[in-house]
C-alpha cells in the first residue's frame, strides 16, 4: 500500500460574504486510519466536510481525494468517498431497500447482491422493506452508513456519526470502523463532539476552532503531552493537615483540596516521598492515584473552554 | 443517465401524491365527457345530423346578406357553408353527436396536465433541499448537470404519460357513451386555397395536445426554475399557478399596448395562430415560437446554472 495521503487538503479557505468560516486548513489523512475532527459547535466541521465531498464550493486552496481534485475532478474523486453529512436524510416516502437501490443506481457496478451485504452489516434485515418515514434516528443512522458504504468507498466521511445510536450502536459503529480501517484499509474521517467517544474511535485527531486548525496530533499523544508534571489524587485525613504536609515537599507544584481528599501536580518520581511524609505524620491514606487527563480536559484546555463561534 | 432517469422515477411513482393525481385525471376526463353528453343536443346523434345542417345552411345564408356583419365573422361563415356543402355531398358527418365530440372537448384538460406537472416540478428540487436529501444524492459520480437534466426529463415524460392516459380513458369513455362509430370520421377545414380538404382526425387532437403541451412545457420549465433558484417548493408552485391562471387575464388587460406582444403570456397558447386570430394583428407563428423558444431557453439556462454553482447548505 501506498503511503500517500488518501486525503489531502491544501490551504482550504471558505468564506461566505465577509466572513472567513474555514481558514487556511492544510492537513494529511494516511491511509487506513481513523481521523477525528474535534472542534465546539461552530467550528467548522460540518462546512469542511461539505468542501470535501463537494456540497461547497472552496473559496482558497484545494482538496485532493486519492490524487484526484474534488473541484475539478469531481466524479473521479467522489467515487472513492462515502458520506454521511450532518443528519443521514433519507426519502421517507421509500422504503429502506429502495433508498438503497436509488443510491446504488447512481454508481455502476453495484450489485443486488452488495445491497444486502450492507444491509446486514447494519443489521437492518428486519427492517429494511419498511418506510423509512417509520424508522428511529438510529435505524436511520443505520442506513446512513450503509448507503455510505455500499460502493466499497476509500474514504468514509461521518459526520457526527454516533448521533442518535443507543450505547450499543455506538459501540457497533466504533468496533465496526476499527474492522474496516485495520482489516479493508478503509480510511475514515469522523467529527463528533462526543470528546469521550473521539479518544475510544480515532488513531489521529485534528482540532477546529472558529476555523483553524489548532493541532493535528495522534491520540497518545494527546495524552502523554505533559508527562513530567501529573495530576495525582490522594484520598487521605486529615484533608488539612495532608495538605499543609504535601505543600512542603521539595518537586510539587500545586496542591488543592477536593471533595475526594487532595489534589497535586508534582513529578511522578516525588510521590512515594509525599506518601511516607504523610505516614510519618500518621495521616490515614485511603487511595493514591494518578488522575489522567482525558481527551476532554486537553481539549478545553488547548481551546481555552472557548465559547460557541 | 437512464438509471437517474430510473431514480427519479422510482421517487415519483413511488409517492401516493402522484397516484392522487392519476386518478383526479381520470376522474376529471369521465366527469367532463359525461357532463358533456348528458347535455348535448341529442338531436344530431343518428342521421338526425342531414336536417340539423340544412338548417344551418340557410341561417348563415340569411346572416352573409344582412349587412351590418364583421369580416371575421363573414370569412366564417363562407367556409362554414362550404364545409356543409361538402359534408352533404360526400356524405361525411359532422363530429357532433360521436364521440369526437367528446374526445376533442376533452383535450381541453390539458390544463391539468400543467398544473399536475407544474405542481411536481416546482417540489423536485426545492424538496429535495428542504428535506436534505440533496446531500446524499449530489455526492455521487453524477455530475450535477446530469441529475438536473435527468428529473426534467422525468418530468416531461410525467406530463408525456398523463396525456396519453387523457387519450386512452377519453376514446375508451367517449366511445361507450356515443358508441364507438364513425372511426374513420375525417376532420373538414378550408385550406389556403379556398377548397374545403380532409384531415385525420387522431393526428388532428393530437396536434392540439402538443401546441397545448408546448405550454405546459414552458410553465413546467418556470416552475422548476423557481424550485431550482429559491429552493422554495410552496414558492414556485405559487409562482406559476397563479402565472397560469392569471396569465390570460393579465394579457387581456395588456391587449392595447403594443409591446405586450413580446411577453411570455401573448405567445404561450399557439393554437391562436391555426385558428387565425392570433392575440395581436401581425404577430406570426414564428413570431411567438421564437419568444417561446427564448424564454425556454433562459428559464432552463438559470435553473441549470443555479443548480449546478450554488452551495448545499440544507
Ligand atoms: N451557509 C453559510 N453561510 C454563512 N455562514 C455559515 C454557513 N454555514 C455555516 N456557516 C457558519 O460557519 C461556521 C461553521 O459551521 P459548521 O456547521 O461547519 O460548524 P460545525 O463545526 O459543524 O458545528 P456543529 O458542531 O454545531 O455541527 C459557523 O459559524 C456557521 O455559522
Ligand atoms: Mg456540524
Amino acid at each position: 500500500m501506498s503511503q500517500e495521503p488518501v486525503v489531502s487538503l491544501r490551504q482550504v479557505t471558505k468564506r461566505v460574504g465577509r466572513h472567513t468560516i474555514i481558514d487556511n486548513l492544510t492537513f494529511d489523512v494516511p491511509q487506513g486510519e481513523i481521523f477525528g475532527f474535534l472542534g465546539p459547535n461552530g467550528a467548522g466541521k460540518t462546512t469542511t466536510i461539505r468542501m470535501m465531498v463537494g456540497l461547497m464550493s472552496i473559496t482558497n486552496g484545494e482538496i485532493l481525494i486519492k490524487g484526484k481534485n474534488i473541484k475539478s475532478q469531481f466524479e473521479q474523486a467522489i467515487r472513492h468517498v462515502g458520506a454521511i453529512v450532518e443528519n443521514p436524510e433519507m426519502y421517507k416516502f421509500l422504503s429502506g431497500y429502495h433508498n438503497l437501490v436509488h443510491y446504488a443506481r447512481m454508481i455502476p457496478g453495484i450489485p443486488k447482491e452488495r445491497i444486502r451485504e450492507v444491509v446486514e452489516l447494519v443489521k437492518l434485515e428486519d427492517r429494511i422493506h419498511d418506510k423509512v418515514k417509520k424508522y428511529s434516528l438510529g435505524m436511520r443512522q443505520r442506513l446512513g452508513v450503509a448507503q455510505a458504504l455500499l460502493h466499497r468507498p476509500s474514504v468514509l466521511i461521518l459526520d457526527e456519526p454516533t448521533n442518535g445510536l443507543d450505547p450499543a450502536g455506538i459501540r457497533e459503529l466504533r468496533d465496526y470502523l476499527h474492522y474496516l480501517t485495520r482489516e479493508e484499509g478503509i480510511t475514515v474521517i469522523v467529527s463528533s463532539h462526543l470528546l469521550s467517544e473521539m479518544e475510544l474511535m480515532c488513531d489521529r485527531v485534528a482540532i477546529l476552532q472558529k476555523g483553524r486548525l489548532v493541532d493535528v496530533k495522534r491520540i497518545q499523544e494527546f495524552m502523554n503531552t505533559d508527562d513530567k508534571a501529573q495530576t495525582f489524587l490522594i484520598e487521605a485525613l486529615p484533608v488539612e493537615q495532608a495538605l499543609a504536609i504535601v505543600r512542603e515537599v521539595e518537586g510539587v507544584s500545586g496542591v488543592k483540596p477536593v471533595s475526594e481528599g487532595i489534589e497535586l501536580i508534582a513529578d511522578r518520581a516525588v510521590i512515594p516521598e509525599v506518601v511516607s511524609r504523610l505516614i510519618e505524620a500518621n495521616i490515614a491514606i485511603y487511595e493514591v492515584r494518578s488522575v489522567r487527563q482525558s481527551l476532554e480536559d486537553r481539549f478545553l484546555q488547548i481551546t481555552g473552554g472557548e465559547k460557541i463561534g | 443517465m437512464v438509471s437517474l432517469i430510473l431514480n427519479e422515477n422510482m421517487k415519483l411513482y413511488r409517492r401516493i401524491r402522484t397516484w392522487v393525481m392519476v386518478v383526479l385525471m381520470i376522474g376529471a376526463v369521465l366527469l367532463g365527457s359525461f357532463m358533456e353528453w348528458h347535455y348535448d343536443d341529442k338531436s344530431m346523434q343518428g342521421d338526425g345530423w342531414r336536417t340539423e345542417i340544412a338548417d344551418e345552411q340557410r341561417q348563415m345564408q340569411q346572416g352573409l346578406s344582412s349587412p351590418d356583419m364583421g369580416d371575421d365573422t363573414k370569412r366564417y361563415y363562407q367556409d362554414q357553408i362550404l364545409i356543409n356543402d361538402y359534408r352533404l355531398e360526400h356524405d361525411i358527418r359532422p363530429t357532433s353527436g360521436t364521440m369526437w365530440d367528446g374526445i376533442n372537448g376533452s383535450a381541453e384538460l390539458i390544463v391539468l396536465i400543467t398544473l399536475f406537472t407544474v405542481i411536481i416540478a416546482g417540489d423536485s428540487l426545492a424538496g429535495e433541499f428542504a428535506t436534505g436529501t440533496i446531500k446524499l444524492l449530489l455526492i455521487r459520480p453524477a455530475s450535477r448537470f446530469k441529475i438536473w437534466l435527468a428529473k426534467y426529463l422525468s418530468l416531461i415524460l410525467f406530463s408525456l404519460m398523463l396525456l396519453c392516459i387523457l387519450f386512452v380513458v377519453s376514446v375508451l369513455f367517449n366511445g361507450l357513451l356515443y358508441g364507438f362509430g364513425w372511426m374513420n370520421l375525417p376532420l373538414l377545414e378550408v385550406n389556403g386555397s379556398g377548397q374545403v380538404a380532409e384531415y385525420n382526425m387522431v393526428a388532428n387532437l393530437w396536434k392540439t395536445y402538443l401546441l397545448n403541451g408546448v405550454s405546459t412545457i414552458i410553465f413546467v420549465s418556470m416552475a422548476f426554475m423557481i424550485s431550482s433558484a429559491f429552493r422554495s417548493s410552496t414558492m414556485a408552485i405559487g409562482i406559476s399557478i397563479a402565472a397560469l391562471f392569471a396569465g390570460a387575464i393579465l394579457m387581456e388587460l395588456l391587449q392595447a399596448y403594443d409591446w405586450s406582444r413580446y411577453l411570455l403570456f401573448a405567445n404561450i397558447d399557439l393554437s391562436q395562430h391555426l385558428s387565425g386570430r392570433p392575440y395581436q394583428e401581425g404577430m406570426t407563428l414564428s413570431f411567438s415560437i421564437i419568444v417561446l423558444a427564448i424564454h425556454f431557453a433562459v428559464f432552463n439556462l438559470v435553473s441549470w446554472l443555479v443548480f449546478t454553482r450554488r452551495d448545499v447548505a440544507a
